[in-house]
């Protein structure tokens, strides 16, 4: 693939634009939280684009691994999210009976 | 071929994102970001990146969105009857212009920041085996970053702990942090 890593950039910066939208605009928690991962994921590609970048200018002898090693600690990170805000979504669910963030704004107010 | 299929690949990652933020039912919210993550899976594998691109499907696709629709249907909120309305309106809040113009503004400032920066001068081939080489991840991953390593099973560890106290049923019936804490 001969595509410049710009346009890794440009796609990162597009998906983190849209799932930033998300988590504003919506009020599921669940969807929220899967906003929450569309920008993690936004966040990976531009690791990997800069990664890509470096080892295209210095070589095979120059391979950048930062940035897939912190892509996979950034998946960890990602995972851990998915799981604890999903077990306070069941907490909330359990309690409310909603998981409309609407419905729980106490602390807004 | 490869370029064109990373700019197919590139839409339909925006487009499923796009369907993830306006998709009424948390189901199709759930398969479209699947779909996102199968795009971008693919993305990375032209991009050189093989282990990721497993990495990508083995952990987002299987676990992380296992761990998702398991919620949702648990909590049945897939059924049109229950899903909530008010997302259904959700361009027509106050501030939902002044969201839809943050995020083109930040997408527009991705685009410009890329384009001031100049092409970074691609001198050279890709490497063969592509970038992330098994034996080049664990030589860093157990070398240089062996403290970040260890302190994400750390975390790992807290977060199995913190679930199981999340999602506990106490004696009454409640979780384990009550009606009267949260309310």
């Amino acid at each position: 693939m001969t595509v410049p890593s710009e346009h890794l950039l440009v796609l990162a910066a597009i998906l983190f634009a849209v799932g930033a939208a998300g988590f504003f605009l919506r009020r599921n928690v669940i969807v929220v939280l899967m906003c929450v991962e569309l920008m993690l994921n936004a966040a990976n590609l531009s690791f990997l684009a800069g990664s890509r970048m470096h080892t295209l200018k210095a070589g095979a002898t120059g391979t950048s691994l930062e940035g897939p090693l912190f892509a996979i600690f950034v998946i960890v990170v990602a995972a851990v999210e998915a799981a604890v805000g999903l077990a306070l979504v069941i907490a909330l669910y359990r309690n409310r009976q909603t998981v409309n963030l609407e419905d729980v704004a106490e602390l807004k107010d | 071929m490869a370029n064109a299929l990373f700019y197919l690949m590139a839409v339909a990652a925006v487009a499923a994102a796009l369907g993830v933020v306006l998709a009424k039912n948390p189901i199709q919210c759930v398969l479209s970001l699947l779909a996102s993550f199968f795009c971008l899976a693919t993305i990375y594998l032209l991009s050189g990146f093989q282990f990721l691109a497993a990495i990508q499907i083995l952990v987002y696709g299987g676990a992380i969105m296992v761990l998702f629709l398991f919620v949702i249907m648990l909590l049945n909120l897939g059924d049109p009857g229950t899903a909530d309305k008010t997302d259904a309106r959700m361009f027509s809040r106050p501030n939902a212009f002044l969201v839809v113009i943050v995020a083109a503004a930040l997408m527009a400032v991705g685009a410009l920041a890329v384009r001031d920066s100049g092409t970074v001068a691609a001198a050279n081939e890709m490497p063969e085996n592509g970038i992330d080489t098994l034996h080049g991840l664990a030589g860093e991953m157990f070398g240089r970053y062996l403290l970040p390593f260890e302190a994400i099973s750390m975390l790992l560890l807290a977060t199995a702990v913190a679930v199981v106290v999340l999602a506990k049923r106490g004696k009454r019936g409640t979780t384990s942090i009550s009606q009267g804490d949260v309310s």
